[in-house]
């Protein structure tokens, strides 16, 4: 029985002509202890399935079965308790709350949960050493670096032990060294036998991961299993397209060749995502044919 | 998870510490009046409940206006009953004096409220014409002096209350002293003992700020229109109390030709008509306080709300992590609750600090009894509730994936 079952799933927003089909009958099985990577460009509905596998939201069509009893049609409550006991979320963002301590931040989950005090502080310290931020305990989260908040989100992720960890660009803010040291953390995670579902840009980061997935307007374009260690075949082509300058770059009179490096992009973000979103969706599609 | 909602609360209150010093301040305000304004009545009351049980319980009293219902509860607070003219008449008077039953019967009859001596004038004082078994009718010291005999009713003297000698006559011994009243002298004889009461009590006047004058006297003041606010009548011992209201009732309504334009009240009688008033004023005072209470509510709610909308990104993620509905909406009700209640704390504290300073430096008594406190805390909470309910509610329905993109 595989940990998450999706049957044509679909999920529509919006209404009369306004109307998005976000995810077209998207079926899916992901088996315990894979570390799936899910690519594909912006808009393509990789954040929409993974908020309906994190149960934030709920498909308009289709069945959803985790850890083999259905969830799709859960009431608000019961998905909270769900959410809480059986996924952890990795925010691009890190998503940390600014006025609790890391210690706090990551015992949060617990306190939900209805745990003392006592008991899910020393939870939390446990988790913290185990993502090398044992002596970061009592700062507030503003004062970390990212690669350090990042970690610390990762830490909140996993101290509910749940079966399923949602990275969402977790990546996506960080200088390469933070990168790195954030995937190796994930990389840990997964060696110990979690389950890992990782949204990315980064063809890079699909050496981490055992299966790549490739979303192209709501659906599944591709599906690839991948050693840990090397690159997906077909990442590896979007990737080697995605050095050539853009026009937006040439104007900017930025050198193609300081890309040329892996993870040492020197574009902003919003110039960085909005030619990925432009150029590799175009290139997806080639992929893909 | 109770009391990390609070820590957390206080945590995002002092986050914030104007927004929530100038919150809080609606309900302290509020809290503040509604609790002095009851100390305040609950002071008058505890006066007047002494004053008329020093009395005693052989001490009828006689009222202009019919102020009892038929089965002897206190009617329905009338006001045209104290502007009216008073129905009862020096005959009244005489006709008790000359029943059997009777030990003294004791007018008082309202003269002017004016009187000056060589210190200048003084407007608000209550001069009244009484007999001269006004002290021991009503358990009242003098402290200087005598108060008039018999052999003084048609004399020029007069006894002040202690408030009216001090201002009358300052450090002098006012004893032997003039005082002027509609132009005519008058001697003082006596200066009564400090007693307790206010505008409310018995005679329904501050005997501290009052002169008497005898009855004689004060009828050719008024050249005959008299004034009889009370009459007060000391039965004699061992007569059955029912029995004497009844022959007395009769003898007055001959008087009257039949009309039940008076009231002889009982002590207890008269306790239910004095708080009776009383009450009626207070509730009146109060409701116009809790209106301070409901806007500094609505201002909770208010500041809650734009909390809230703030927070939006703050619920997206704790959604995120598993807090449930009711975890949210508990998170938001604890903020509201302990902005409320520290409010209502707050306000009981400056409430008491009131009650010392006007203890201290007005004539007032107020007494804030630990049940009022209680109330007050009391009324904080379901204030609490009550406003931060909707905000709350707003808060915990968000959409966990909108509030996490910080819409």
């Amino acid at each position: 029985m595989a940990l998450i079952e999706l049957d044509e799933v679909s999920k529509i927003f919006g209404f009369g002509d306004a109307t998005t089909l976000a995810l077209d009958e998207v079926s899916l099985s992901v088996e315990k202890g894979e570390f799936v990577a899910v690519m594909g460009p912006s808009g393509s509905g990789k954040t929409t399935l993974m908020n309906i596998i994190g149960l934030l939201d709920r498909s308009s069509h289709g069945n959803y079965s985790l850890g083999g009893s259905p969830v799709s049609r859960l009431k608000p409550n019961r998905q909270a308790k769900l959410r809480r006991d059986k996924i952890g979320f990795v925010f691009q963002f890190y998503n940390l709350l600014p006025h609790l301590t890391v210690l706090e931040n990551v015992a949060l989950p617990l306190a939900y949960k209805g745990m003392t005090p006592v008991r899910r502080a020393k939870r939390a310290s446990d988790i913290l050493e185990l993502v090398g931020l044992r002596d970061r305990e009592y700062y507030l989260p503003p004062l970390l670096s990212g690669g350090q908040a990042q970690r610390a989100a990762i830490a909140r992720a996993l101290v509910n032990r749940p079966s399923i960890i949602i990275a969402d660009e977790p990546t996506g803010n960080l200088d390469s060294h933070d990168s790195r040291v954030v995937m190796e953390v994930l990389a840990e995670i997964h060696r110990q036998g979690n389950t890992i579902l990782l949204v990315t840009h980064n063809p890079e980061l699909t050496r981490y991961a055992s299966r790549v997935i490739y979303m192209y307007d709501g659906m599944i374009a591709g599906d690839e299993q991948t050693a840990i260690g090397h690159m997906a075949r077909h990442a590896r082509r979007t990737y080697f397209k995605k050095q050539k300058a853009t026009d937006d770059d040439i104007a900017a009179g930025v050198s193609a060749m300081l890309k040329d490096v892996p993870g040492t992009e020197v574009t902003t973000k919003a110039k960085r995502r909005k030619a990925k979103g432009r150029k590799r969706g175009l290139r997806t599609r080639g992929s893909k044919d | 998870m109770f009391s990390g909602n609070l820590k957390s609360a206080v945590q995002n209150l002092r986050l914030s510490k104007w927004r929530t010093i100038f919150t809080m301040m609606g309900i302290i305000i509020g809290i503040t009046s509604v609790v002095t304004v009851v100390s305040l009545g609950a002071g008058l009351k505890h006066q007047i409940v002494g004053q008329i049980n020093q009395l005693g319980s052989d001490v009828l009293t006689v009222r202009p206006g019919k102020l009892l219902t038929k089965d002897g509860k206190a009617t329905n607070l009338n006001l045209y009953a104290f502007l009216a003219p008073s129905t009862l008449t020096p005959r009244d008077v005489e006709s008790l004096q000359g029943s059997e039953l009777v030990n003294s019967v004791t007018p008082i009859e309202f003269i002017t409220n004016s009187a000056s001596s060589d210190n200048g004038e003084f407007n608000d004082l209550f001069i009244a014409g009484t007999s001269p078994n006004f002290a021991a009718t009503l358990h009242q010291n003098v402290q200087y002096g005598d108060f008039f005999t018999d052999n003084d009713e048609t004399s020029d003297s007069a006894v002040i209350g202690s408030d009216v000698a001090l201002r009358l006559f300052g450090m002098l011994n006012p004893v032997g002293e003039t005082i002027h009243i509609m132009g005519q002298d008058f001697i003082v004889r006596g200066v009564l003992a400090p007693t307790q009461g206010g505008l409310l009590s018995v005679a329904q006047a501050d005997y501290n700020s009052s002169v008497f004058l005898p009855t004689k006297a004060a009828e050719s003041l008024t050249a005959g229109h008299t004034n009889i606010l009370q009459i007060l009548i000391q039965v004699k011992k061992g007569t059955n109390i029912d029995h004497d209201v009844g022959v007395i009732n009769s003898r007055l309504a001959q008087n009257h030709g039949g009309t039940g334009d008076f009231t002889v009240l009982k002590q207890d009688q008269l306790l239910g008509v004095s708080s009776q008033i009383l009450n009626t004023i207070t509730n009146f005072v109060t409701a116009i306080a809790a209106i301070s209470l409901l806007v500094g509510g609505i201002g909770i709610m208010n500041i809650m709300l734009v909390s809230v909308s703030e927070r939006t990104r703050e619920i997206g993620i704790r959604k995120a992590i598993g807090a449930t509905n009711r975890q949210i909406l508990r998170q938001f009700l604890t903020e509201g609750l302990v902005l409320t209640i520290g409010g209502g704390l707050i306000g009981v504290v400056v409430s008491l600090i009131i009650n010392v300073l006007l203890r201290l430096y007005t004539g007032w008594k107020p007494v804030i009894s630990v049940p009022v406190m209680l109330l007050a805390v009391a009324v904080s909470v379901v204030a609490g509730v009550l406003f931060s309910l909707i905000p709350a509610l707003k808060a915990a329905r968000k959409d966990p994936i909108a509030a996490l993109r910080g819409e």
